[in-house]
């Protein structure tokens, strides 16, 4: 992923986006699944549309590929309108969830069945099948019906198929989503080489943040039909727009508090929970006695039994819980107000040494630059 | 997303012509057996005359450029004005219905059992239930004639252990014909019966013997109420073609055994009175409107 | 857990019992040599080659054989479609009054339903023969064909269609290479229902049928008016094998088709 450090098209105004996804409402009945929706994705991104079960991400993802009409607007790819075209004559393919592979035919019938339709002549078919069939490391099993698979072999199989096209966009339908864990992380992988190697534009819709973060060039929140926030994985991480964000990305502890205007460390505010005046460095638009918010994601909160030296971004409270994670552990802080904030611990020590256990009176303390001040 | 699963709106582009698909079974059903009803109801308000065909026609053509109807209610007034109809009716509710439950409580064992069954002998016990529901009703009612008749096989048999002394008369009476309901229609109540069993979460009944309920009250408390849309299917099945059954009554019944799918047979077909046989079928369907249109809703719901 | 106690045992053995004991008696008197039904007098297969002669029963099953052959064909097309239409085409103008028209024929007392064809058929001056029986079967066994491919495709994966469409096949293509071939065990099924179906049918083709066109259960009717006699078992054991060997290999297929679906969901 080298190379993707400086891949950000999006920041670079002369880039001419490649597909454009314009004012696009979707209503089935009286439900409206996709609300007037903008949205840019640029050639050889890898975009993950990210959200709740329900917040419009697959109805989107059935608009690219043509099995769903659009109610308004329409979607342009590499500047020619497709909202009209039927599924079958677009330049698009996409790897479903269920993978979809026809049960009748073998592996190979499976991944040619594509170029077949568009009468390309054998020995090219032939050829192209081979090719995909040792991308996905499936050659051996050219011959076994889809049956005769495991879930993995069908996943890559159903990548296979997609791809044999070479179409000008792949979109995945929660790809990994019926694999376990450890061989979704490996497959993770596995798809981040196949999308720079075959330099085809990835769209995926997942529910899983992890699998997002991972893969992602950039990712597209999006909520009951509304695109949220669109930015790299890192900035949604760091950077999210509002509580709902920083709630769904990642573990986060969300703190009230009241604005009482900038200092020279930053912005104050006088958090509810410790009665005291706390910073952050992020400097935020607002007028004095607003509620706001401030998030701190739980591996950025200070734990120790000792006072620590600043006196500010400082919370008391009492170990309520530790969950043991192996290289880490989760201490679940009870405040004396009766919250409870979840603070992260790398866990350098043995655990025989361990010093930090259940009833310890603690204190939680961030630097000002950790915590992000949301307005919503 | 679920709601998008579901969508048909795709399957629109599927098909080019959308509606020329839905019309090609519509219509021929909407011809081969719609239209007939209406044919059926117009003949019912005709009289019967010496031609062919041997009814009258509705429409006069006379000096007006108008034609005048000239409907007659005669052969309705006819069904309630000789007392076989009104009887032939009532007897076919009565025998309908017993047979129903008869073939309940039979068949409701049967397909318990099956489904309870071990897994490796289900299999085969399902197929031996839907073997005579494929074989020709007419062999399967011609068989028993063989057995319940005076000099039978059943009258042998039981003669021959000394059971009885005199052979039974079973032929020709309603008996026979609540045999043959229940022999030749136990099929159409297992199946459904055995599709909603099958399905059964065990480990309810385990539920509920865990909550301290005795197997008897958890069959009947548990069971029985899950398995009420199998029942509703069976029964449906059961009821609504008896009702107008004509081979059994006609071959096992005897000359008192009045069933109306046998009235309309011998009004149609040996009096050769199309107008009344008419009259006979509508009403008929009359009162079998209400449970058919029962028995599809009750269908559709269990496909989708 | 299971439990098989002696009531399902008790329960399994009377029922089979009682639906196979009259078949079983039916097949085996088919075999006396002796003209009394009930008494045996020895095995002997002359009924069956004095049926060899009886060129009325000949005749008559010659007729139910090709209505049952384009009926069951013409059914099985319909029926899918009409299974299709049942499952895939969302909520039409009609549908209500179409689901009607496919559940009520199955079980409509077959008496209406013969009379009034018929009755059609007269009003219109069809004359009536091998012809209008066959248009009255192809009517009712759409209907079962309907319902059989209808419950197929209520667990058929709608993305199969979607991913043949997105891999740049037609529609109608995408019917033939996909749709039907896996639901072919379905149609095969609907098929095989037809045809015994038509088979069977006794009191719809004694109203629809006209001079020259008798089928065998008419003819059969016509002979137990008379009486029981052998030559009656012996067509009857050649109906019942046959039916029996198509119903067993329906099911087989069936078997294979529920196998296969059960291994791709586990995978």
């Amino acid at each position: 992923m080298s190379e993707n450090i400086q891949f950000s098209p999006w920041l670079d105004s002369s880039q001419k986006p490649y597909i454009q996804i314009q004012n696009v409402t979707k209503k089935f009945g009286e439900f409206t699944a996709i609300d007037n929706l903008t949205l840019d994705i640029y050639k050889n991104e890898f975009f993950s549309l990210l959200g709740p079960s329900g917040c419009g991400k697959t109805t989107l993802l059935r608009m690219l590929a043509g099995f769903e009409k659009i109610t308004q607007g329409k979607i342009l790819l590499d500047g020619e309108d497709i909202s009209e075209i039927p599924p079958h004559l677009r330049p698009i393919n996409m790897m479903f969830q269920s993978y979809a592979l026809f049960p009748h035919m073998t592996v190979e019938k499976n991944i040619a069945f594509g170029l077949k339709q568009d009468n390309l002549p054998t020995n090219e078919i032939n050829q192209r099948v081979e090719e995909m069939l040792e991308l996905v490391e499936l050659t051996d099993f050219a011959n076994r019906k889809p049956n005769q698979l495991s879930g993995g072999q069908s996943q890559r199989v159903a990548l296979a198929r997609s791809l044999a096209k070479r179409p000008k966009l792949l979109l995945l339908d929660e790809p990994l989503g019926a694999l376990d864990k450890r061989l979704r992380e490996q497959t993770q992988f596995e798809l981040m080489d196949i999308q720079e190697k075959l330099e085809v534009t990835f769209v995926i819709v997942t529910h899983d943040q992890e699998e997002a973060m991972t893969v992602s060039s950039r990712i597209g929140v999006m909520d009951s039909g509304n695109l949220v926030q669109v930015a790299t994985p890192a900035e949604i991480y760091e950077a999210p727009i509002n509580k709902d964000v920083a709630d769904f990305i990642g573990d986060v502890n969300i703190l009230k508090g009241i604005y009482k205007g900038q200092n020279e460390v930053g912005t104050q505010l006088l958090s509810e929970d410790s009665n005291s005046i706390v910073f952050a460095t992020q400097e935020v638009g607002a007028s004095i006695e607003d509620e706001m918010w401030f998030a701190i994601r739980p591996e950025k909160l200070e734990i120790s039994k000792t006072i620590p030296s600043h006196n500010h971004n400082i919370l008391k409270g009492k170990i309520e819980d530790i969950a043991y994670g192996g290289s880490f552990s989760t201490y679940h802080v009870k405040l004396d107000n009766g919250r409870i904030l979840k603070a992260i611990r790398a866990n350098r020590e043995r655990t025989k040494e361990h010093h930090l256990t259940w009833n310890d009176e603690v204190y939680l303390q961030w630097a000002p630059h950790s915590a992000v001040v949301l307005l919503s | 997303m679920n709601l998008t699963q579901t969508n048909p709106n795709f399957f629109k582009s599927i098909f080019n012509g959308r509606n020329a698909v839905i019309a090609i079974p519509y219509i021929w059903l909407l011809l081969l057996f719609l239209l007939p009803f209406i044919y059926v109801l117009k003949i019912s308000f005709a009289e019967t005359i010496y031609a062919r065909p041997p009814y009258s026609s509705l429409l006069i053509w006379g000096d007006s450029w108008l034609p005048s109807i000239k409907a007659s209610f005669d052969n309705y007034l006819f069904l309630f004005s000789d007392s076989l109809y009104i009887k032939a009716y009532l007897s076919s509710l009565k025998i309908a219905f017993i047979s129903t439950i008869l073939t309940l409580i039979i068949g409701y064992s049967i397909a318990y059992s099956v489904a309870r069954a071990p897994n490796r002998w289900r299999g085969i016990l399902l197929m031996l239930v839907i073997l005579p529901f494929w074989t020709s009703f007419l062999i399967r009612v011609y068989a028993w004639i063989g057995i319940l008749k005076t000099e039978g096989l059943l009258n042998l048999a039981l003669m021959s252990i000394g059971i009885i002394e005199k052979p039974l008369m079973i032929m020709n009476t309603d008996l026979a014909v609540y045999i043959g309901i229940i022999y030749s229609y136990l099929p159409f109540m297992i199946l459904p019966l055995y599709a909603n069993l099958e399905k059964m979460d065990m480990s309810l009944l385990e539920a509920a013997a865990d909550l301290g309920c005795r197997p008897f009250k958890a069959f009947w408390t548990v069971t029985i109420p899950l398995s009420i849309p199998g029942i509703m299917a069976g029964c449906f099945l059961v009821f609504i073609p008896v009702m107008g059954e004509f081979v059994i009554p006609d071959l096992l019944g005897g000359s008192e055994t009045l069933m109306i799918g046998k009235v309309l047979w011998t009004e149609f077909f040996y009096n050769r009175d199309w107008p009344v046989a008419s009259a006979v079928a509508i009403l008929l369907l009359a009162i079998l409107v209400v449970p058919i249109m029962l028995y599809q809703r009750s269908q559709e719901k269990a496909i989708s | 857990m299971k439990r098989f106690g002696t009531f399902n045992i008790f329960s399994l053995i009377v029922g089979f019992s009682f639906l196979y004991i009259p078949i079983i008696l039916l097949i085996l008197f088919s075999f006396n040599e002796s003209r009394l039904v009930t008494v045996w007098g020895g095995f002997s297969t002359k009924w069956y080659a004095e049926l060899m002669q009886n060129q009325g029963i000949k005749d008559a099953a010659w007729v139910t054989i090709k209505v049952a052959f384009v009926s069951s064909t013409m059914a099985t097309i319909l029926g899918t479609i009409a299974g299709l239409v049942m499952t895939r085409f969302g909520n039409f103008k009609g549908r209500t009054l179409f689901s009607g028209m496919i559940y009520a024929p199955m079980v409509m007392p077959e008496v209406i339903i013969g009379l009034s064809t018929l009755l059609m058929f007269v009003a219109l001056a069809i004359d009536r023969g091998i012809f209008t029986v066959t248009l009255a079967h192809i009517t009712f066994s759409m209907c079962y064909v309907a319902v059989v491919v209808q419950s197929r495709m209520s667990s058929y994966d709608d993305s199969l269609t979607e991913a043949a469409l997105d891999l740049g096949c037609t529609p109608f293509r995408t019917f033939m290479l996909i749709t039907l071939p896996i639901i072919l065990p379905a149609v095969v099924s609907g098929w095989l229902l037809s045809f015994t179906l038509s088979l069977d049918d006794l009191v719809i083709a004694s109203f629809t049928s006209g001079p020259g066109s008798t089928t065998l259960p008419m003819k059969i009717y016509s002979m137990v008016r008379l009486g029981v006699t052998p030559e009656i078992n012996a067509v009857s054991t050649i109906l019942v094998g046959v039916v029996t060997l198509g119903v067993v290999t329906a099911s087989l297929i069936g078997r294979r088709q529920k196998q296969q679906i059960l291994k791709t969901q586990h995978t």
